[in-house]
């Protein structure tokens, strides 16, 4: 019944705020999400297979949910949405719970990237405010920011490629760092071997496919790991600049200090926190804020702004959300449609 | 009926000649009435104890069930098992027969993948412009699972195969596949390497016992006889 009432309450600041009311779908196709996630991901989702065989799941997420609505309804423009209902899913700890009340809200399709950011923090926090809820913490990170900084780094294309996708996943990231710094994956011995075999594959038909892969296109990427190594020395440089990069935490009237320090120690270029952060415009909250470079980590699909609020009492997560920009494209989207949203946990309150 | 203590046994191959040795070595000669094809036996100064010939991983989930008391399988057969079985099981010894890796292997002429990360980029390669999931072909889908979610690898599909895994990546069925080897020789026969850090799990054949059988003195005293 309280979390009824929560659920109103909140929906009002929504509704005040030009969201529309949704209803995205109970059932997915779990394709969408396996497509996107992984097979790892399938062991979190309650998925049954239906009387044509195909693999359908309870929708583990309402903003996964909300997007595919978005490209089923075949929309076009912006889309202010807001829902109220149930997320299912698995957790690897085993004292969450499957089923999560959510009431969350999406801004899909705008081009207005920092004002809606802005407006998805602001709102949030005012509905928090609205079911007088005052001892909360505010955590907040910017993704991009982290993208910026890979991309400024001298090491190879393919080596920026994987530390941005693995940015997500803490523990295996910790390992990417230690090959980087040991150059344990390099084996000098196979890739002369490998360039015997090389030449020897060059002569044949490039078009001819070897277990999926055609020989051209192997050929392609082993000439540009060869023609693209990376430095030895750089590698344990470039090592320690990203952990010290992730160990900045402060209060948020405080980031732009830190972060000038932290530049200025590397000598790297300043422009990354010219553009303006969305998140500089929780400068001007009551709340307590605090800005880590580490936080936003355990969303796969977050690409810039991200925030939490936490309970100050218990520090269980009220809230959630941030910018997914590349979310729509990998569910389907031919186009890239930029997205930010987040949700309310009802169970938390 | 229920002070006989149930042996499963491997039912053939490497594994079985194995443990029939260990058991000579042990001064457990086995006794069966109906010849080789027989799937029961005895053990001569074991009066108690009842012998069934399995399957390796029927062994595993028959000791999960209780049908087992004690048994001898891999170790990367438990491990394989549903998380619910590895918990009513408990290993007593590891054997020094059976060693072997659970490995990731590659098509030798994909002289661009050497460890797996260089896999994971592939597979992402796949997602991103065929449209399709990277195939992994296997027996041991959860060990393949967890170590490929524990090394980032996420963009792949994996294909249940229930033999002859080394041909899946030249019929078709998948790409790349995951399988023991025990010298690699059947791997490279069948022009398939190993990654650089390809390594699932090292197993070995280990005398396993059920864990509420453990609770019975009798039936503890019998596995130390191994």
């Amino acid at each position: 019944m309280k979390s009824k009432n929560y659920s109103k309450k909140i929906s009002e600041v929504f509704k005040k705020g030009g969201f529309v009311f949704s209803k995205p779908d109970v059932l997915l196709d779990s394709n969408y999400i396996i497509q996107r996630s992984g097979e790892s991901f399938k062991k979190l989702m309650l998925t049954f297979e239906d009387d044509s065989g195909k693999s359908m799941c309870l929708r583990p997420d309402l903003t996964v949910a909300s997007c595919v609505k978005y490209l089923e309804d075949n929309f076009k423009g912006t889309s202010k949405i807001y829902y109220s209902g149930q997320a299912y899913r698995r957790s690897n700890n085993s004292k969450d719970s499957i089923i999560n009340d959510q009431v969350g809200l999406e801004i899909i399709g705008s081009k207005k990237k920092t004002s809606d950011d802005k407006e998805v923090i602001n709102i949030i926090l005012k509905s928090i405010n609205k079911i007088k809820i005052k001892n909360v913490i505010v955590n907040v990170g910017d993704v991009s920011l982290f993208r910026q900084l890979i991309d400024s780094l001298k090491i190879p294309e393919r080596w920026k490629l994987r530390l941005t996708r693995h940015f997500w996943r803490p523990k295996y990231f910790e390992d990417l760092l230690s090959i980087l710094e040991t150059n344990s994956d390099i084996d000098s011995i196979t890739v002369d071997f490998d360039k015997k075999r090389f030449s020897e594959m060059k002569k044949l038909n490039q078009n001819q496919e070897i277990a999926g892969r055609k020989i051209c296109e192997i050929l392609s990427r082993f000439d540009k790991k060869i023609r693209d190594p990376r430095s030895f020395a750089e590698g344990k440089k470039t090592a320690k600049i990203i952990k010290e990069f992730l160990k900045i935490s402060c209060p948020i009237d405080q980031m732009d200090k830190y972060l000038e320090k932290f530049f200025k120690k590397y000598n790297i270029k300043k422009n990354l926190i010219k553009n303006e952060l969305p998140i500089k415009s929780l400068l001007r909250s009551n709340y307590k804020i605090i800005f880590s470079t580490n936080f936003g980590r355990d969303i796969e699909y977050y690409t810039g702004m991200v925030f939490e609020v936490l309970s100050k009492k218990n520090k269980r997560e009220i809230a959630r959300g941030g910018r997914y920009d590349d979310l729509l494209k990998s569910l389907g989207s031919k186009q890239n449609i930029s997205a930010v949203g987040a949700a309310i946990n009802l169970k938390n309150l | 009926m229920k002070e006989i203590v149930t042996i499963g046994l491997p039912s053939k191959g490497r594994l079985k000649e194995s443990t029939v040795k260990l058991l000579k070595k042990n001064n457990l000669k086995l006794i069966s009435k109906g010849g080789d094809r027989d799937y029961f036996a005895s053990l001569n100064n074991l009066p108690n104890a009842r012998v069934i010939y399995l399957h390796a991983r029927e062994i595993i989930e028959r000791l999960g069930d209780g049908t087992l008391d004690i048994g001898i399988s891999g170790l990367d057969l438990l491990y394989e098992s549903a998380i619910n079985l590895q918990k009513r099981i408990k290993v007593m010894k590891k054997l020094d027969f059976g060693k072997a890796d659970l490995v990731v292997a590659v098509p030798n002429d994909w002289i661009d993948v050497q460890t797996v990360a260089d896999l994971e980029e592939v597979s992402f390669h796949f997602r991103d412009k065929k449209n399709s999931r990277l195939r992994v072909a296997t027996k041991y889908p959860n060990l393949t699972n967890k170590f490929f979610t524990s090394k980032g690898v996420t963009q792949y599909k994996i294909i249940i195969s229930l033999g002859a895994t080394e041909i899946y990546p030249f019929t078709g069925s998948s790409e790349i596949i995951t399988d023991i080897a025990s010298t690699g020789s059947t791997l490279k026969a069948n022009n398939l390497r190993i990654l650089k850090n390809g390594s699932i799990l090292k197993t070995q054949a280990c005398i396993l016992a059920s864990k509420e059988s453990l609770s019975d003195i009798k039936k503890r005293q019998i596995v130390k006889l191994f």
